[in-house]
């Protein structure tokens, strides 16, 4: 029966609605005729004319009710209402439209910059996967003692893949690495791209359908090095090959070898990385063609853990049975193979449990948040305060409609329509703002992933980002309206209706307006230190520098595998360049490193046990971070090796094996002792016997902020690698070194490609540098912004509460009260007021430096510096908010502030 | 005379129904029409009959058309609709059922 009466009455209400107008005309003209029917049969029945309306109208008694009450029936009332309410908003804004400006303004700088942040949020942690059923996809991982969510081997992988019961599907891949692509002949120049080997069901097993030929079959997966099939990511499809659908069964080469492209993912399919997406995906089983460690067997290592390993859960099964199944097998792989498994374990985690421990950003990304919302609230708090002050501007309007029988809450409506409106255009513009906002980060793309890989800045204004927006709009549009819109209609009608400019009666009478200058100013307390103290971390952390000389550096990549080198040929290579190149013009000294110190790709790790260490009970070895390096290394960076020596040409593969350490190193384990002589085993107790050389000046790894690590060296002539850097330190511009070296080059190889080849300094100032300073700027930004909104609004709620007091301070001073009696009294208030926001302020700021202290950052106890600058400048400009009206109003003769209104 | 204030406004509804459902009126005839069938016993004001038309036109039980009338004067002529022709049929029904429980006790014999 019900949806039959929708059908009737929807066009109905939608026509009451749509034109109105037309059916207001359409009554009056129903009851004309009537009327006019009425006059006739009265004329009929011998009434006069004028008679006859009369008896006429006398029946269509009370007819304006009548319509009313029939505008009732058509149910659109609140809608119309509605209608009515903005329309006069909008005139009592325009009235005073600078002011509405100012306040739509400053909603929208609340708004946008949360919102921006919002973005930044959403891609590092709640963005879901780009696949269906994205939530039953779950990341499982090894645990240590060292990190929550550490990789699996491939053997490990496939244990897992055949013996758990929980999945619909495991599935694996390797991070995106740089991979020599060329699609030409065989010898023209390969270009490096970003691939990422998967396992044979990765694209089944996420749903996801390739847009052009298919994904991996289980069985290309099987036999290493057997089926050379590569699918494209969409992007490169279209960059590469310009969108050609000819593009299936051609071959390309990666690394050297031959690949057939068997597919192409959908535009709807990035990958599942945060930063990026892979230019092109290759089966596990063609791991030998890419893996960097000519050490370690891939395949059969099951301590060569390069695997993210992800799995959709079976429908039916929960994530606890999930979690103690892999408990159970981790415990398996620990008693088979207890070498490399000991004291490992694994745990299950789901999209948002593995983004919030992956790495530190998504830290970042929530105290970005908590400053914009921060700035949201000074904001809101100013738009509050204008709108109280304005609605007590009409008390007598709202006294004469109460007075005729408005509704409380009809009124409160009415008002809170006006704070409605403010903030949807705040909104809107503020959604704007956020767009703008997210642009720029965008735009420092190439800044700030100087390289030739795929990274790209996922920030986005999703639907979800939108949504979330367009509620906060809402939120501050009620934070601001409700207690403006309470409290000016609680009135005494009587006293209100007498004249213009009454208070409330009692004790509440200033809370509202109180809360607000507390709020303000323990919002922007907290807002400007957190980016005080984060802007001066950040310099003093530049200042710092890296402890290493960047200049006159320029640095050049290689890869010989590119070329088809095997393990041999390899170090040949390296030696001969490393020769040759010391002897070109302008060159001071050479070095080799697998990886460059605050590179994009990080630095491998390494497991061994020191010697003399009293091992804790749980721990079987340790591991820290290393790097591959030759014996012009240390020379070349400008590192200081402070005891010992570096590594000499003697070091060869033949000698007993050597590292060198860094100071860090040396103080965790041998402390007080001189580290040089020491020895460590690799792996495990029983382990090769290394022996340390030499302990080096501790520098900055991995990041700027990064507090000081571990870290070894080990000689490149004992452990050889494919890919290695190429450092040079010249003694005049570095880029007088590019052709010299590419000369060598040629000469050992014509087709051997140079990667990379810049100067250290630009790369440094890019990756290092720049991408921080820009949140910097952001932080920076915030923190202004919230000045400036703080002090404007503070300054004003101050200056207004005070000079709503004139007519008190008249009869104050009429009664005999000395002028600095009265500045007191006020400045006092104001005093407590800012106190109070202080202490509030103080505690929101603490809590906020604690956590950036637990990333990075200088962990040293408090800045005192922002707070010492920031806190007196706050009371300063309330003390001057309070001041000047006061002092104007104590001037006012007394009879003249008594009669002020 | 029975006042018109006197009646329930669901018996009003449904003398409305009743009427249109024998012939599509305009409110003029539709009040003319009542007195004449009721012998002049229900008459209903002026004031409420187009509210209650309105509100039955809202429930979708009658519908609505502008036509020209027989002295060629546009006038809004409505009709039942099938959803009102029911409720007119449920509504009878429980007024035969409410009007003979009340005649049964007031034709009680007193004692």
């Amino acid at each position: 029966m019900r949806p039959q009466h929708w059908l009737y009455t929807i066009p109905l209400r939608l026509r009451s609605l749509v034109r109105r107008r037309h059916v207001e005309r359409e009554l009056n003209e129903e009851l004309q005729f009537h009327i006019e029917q009425k006059i006739a049969e009265g004329i009929a029945h011998g009434l006069s004319p004028k008679e006859a309306r009369h008896a006429a109208m006398r029946a269509m008694d009370g007819l304006e009710l009548r319509k009313e009450e029939m505008r009732d029936m058509r149910r659109i009332r609140w809608f119309t209402d509605f209608l009515d309410d903005a329309r006069y908003a909008i005139r009592s804004l325009r009235r005073t439209s600078g002011l509405s400006a100012f306040v739509v303004i400053t909603l929208a700088l609340g708004i946008g910059m949360t919102s921006g942040t919002f973005s930044m949020v959403d891609a590092l942690i709640f963005r879901p996967y780009p696949v269906p059923h994205a939530s039953s996809v779950l990341t499982l991982a090894s645990t240590t003692h060292d990190s929550n969510l550490d990789n699996f081997s491939y053997r490990e992988y496939l244990d897992i893949r055949d013996k758990t019961s929980s999945y619909e599907g495991v599935i694996a891949n390797a991070d995106m690495e740089a991979v020599g692509f060329s699609a030409a002949e065989p010898g023209a120049t390969p270009r490096v791209r970003g691939g990422m080997m998967v396992s044979g069901n990765y694209f089944h097993v996420l749903g996801v359908e390739p847009r052009l030929g298919r994904g991996f079959r289980e069985d290309e997966d099987q036999v290493p090095g057997r089926d050379a099939v590569v699918v494209l990511g969409p992007a490169f499809w279209k960059h590469e090959f310009a969108g050609d659908p000819a593009v299936l069964g051609r071959t390309v080469r990666l690394n050297g070898t031959e690949f057939t492209v068997i597919g192409v993912a959908p535009d709807t399919f990035p990958g599942l990385m945060i930063f990026g997406s892979p230019d092109f995906y290759m089966p596990l089983a063609m791991a030998r063609v890419f893996s960097t460690n000519l050490q370690k067997n891939f395949f059969e290592d099951r301590d060569d853990r390069e695997l993210s390993v992800r799995a959709r859960l079976k429908p039916g099964t929960t994530l606890e049975q999930a979690r103690n199944e892999l408990v159970v097998l981790a415990k398996n792989f620990e008693s088979e193979y207890p070498k490399v498994n000991r004291s490992r374990g694994a745990a299950v985690y789901t999209q948002f449990e593995a983004r919030t421990r992956e790495d530190l950003n998504w830290k970042f990304g929530v105290i970005f948040v908590i400053l914009a919302l921060a700035v949201l609230l000074v904001a809101c708090t100013n738009v509050a305060g204008l709108l109280l002050s304005r609605a007590r501007a009409r008390t007598r309007e709202i006294a004469v409609r109460l007075a005729i029988g408005a509704g409380r809450f009809r009124l409160i409506r009415l008002l809170l329509t006006e704070s409605l409106i403010l903030a949807s255009l705040g909104g809107l513009v503020g959604i704007a703002i956020g767009y703008g906002v997210v642009e720029w980060f965008q735009s420092f793309q190439n800044v700030v992933f100087m390289t030739d890989l795929p990274f790209s800045i996922p920030f986005r204004m999703d639907t979800r980002v939108l949504l979330a927006s367009l509620a906060l709009s809402a939120l501050s549009a009620l934070l601001c309206g409700l207690a403006p819109a309470l409290q000016s209609t609680r009135l005494d009608l009587v006293n209100a209706l007498k004249s213009a400019d009454v208070d409330v009666p009692g004790r509440k009478r200033l809370w509202g307006r109180n809360v607000l200058v507390v709020a303000q100013v323990s919002a922007s307390l907290m807002l400007l230190t957190a980016s005080f103290l984060m802007v001066r971390a950040f310099q003093n952390t530049l200042r710092e520098g890296t402890s290493f000389a960047k200049d006159h550096l320029l640095m050049a990549s290689f890869d010989p595998r590119l070329v088809q080198y095997n393990a041999a040929q390899t170090q040949q290579f390296y030696k001969l360049l490393a020769e040759r190149v010391r002897k070109a013009p302008g060159v001071e000294s050479e070095a080799l490193t697998q990886n460059i110190p605050l590179g994009l790709d990080g630095f491998d790790a390494i497991t061994f046990v020191p010697e003399g260490f009293q091992m804790p009970r749980e721990r079987e070895n340790f591991n820290s971070t290393m790097d591959i390096v030759d014996e012009g290394y240390f020379l070349t960076m400008g590192i200081p090796v402070l005891h010992g020596r570096g590594f000499l040409a003697s070091d060869t593969a033949d000698a007993p094996l050597v590292a060198v350490v860094n100071e860090q190193f040396a103080k965790h384990y041998w402390r007080g002792v001189d580290a040089v002589g020491k020895h460590i085993r690799l792996e495990n107790g029983a382990g090769r016997l290394v022996e340390i050389l030499g302990v080096a000046e501790t520098i900055k790894y991995q990041s700027i902020f990064q507090k000081p690590i571990d870290f070894l060296y080990m000689p490149l002539a004992q452990h050889p690698v494919a890919r290695m850097t190429l450092m040079l330190r010249s003694s005049g511009d570095p880029l007088q070194l590019v052709q010299p070296v590419r000369d060598v080059v040629r000469d050992l190889d014509r087709n051997l490609p140079m990667l990379h080849t810049m100067v250290y300094k630009d790369f440094y100032m890019n990756q290092a540098v720049n991408g921080p300073r820009i949140a910097m700027k952001l932080v920076a930004c915030m923190g202004l912004v919230g000045l400036v909104l703080a002090i404007a609004g503070l300054y004003g709620l101050v200056a207004y509460n005070v000079s709503r007091r004139t007519r008190e301070i008249g009869i104050r001073i009429a009664l005999g009260a000395a002028s600095s009696d009265v500045l007191r009294l006020v400045m006092g208030k104001g005093f407590v007021l800012v106190g109070i926001g202080t202490i509030i302020g103080l505690a929101m700021g603490f809590g906020l430096e604690q956590l950036m202290n637990s990333m990075l950052f200088n962990a040293g106890g408090v800045d005192i510096v922002a707070y010492v600058i920031v806190v007196p400048l706050l009371f300063l400009v309330t003390m001057l908010a309070a001041y000047v009206p006061a002092r104007r109003a104590a001037r006012i003769a007394p009879t003249q502030a008594l009669r002020y209104e | 005379m029975t006042k018109p204030s006197d009646l329930v406004q669901g018996t009003l509804d449904l003398l409305l129904l009743k009427i249109l459902a024998l012939e599509p009126r305009n409110g003029w005839a539709i009040s003319q029409r009542l007195k004449q069938i009721s012998g002049d016993v229900l008459q209903v004001s002026d004031g409420s009959l187009y509210p209650a038309l309105h509100k039955l036109e809202q429930e979708g039980w009658i519908t609505a058309e502008w036509k020209l009338s027989e002295n060629n004067r546009r006038a809004k002529f409505y009709s039942l609709t099938s959803l009102g022709r029911r409720h007119l049929e449920r509504e009878a029904a429980n007024w035969s059922r409410l009007s003979s429980a009340i005649s049964h006790v007031v034709q009680l014999e007193e004692a």
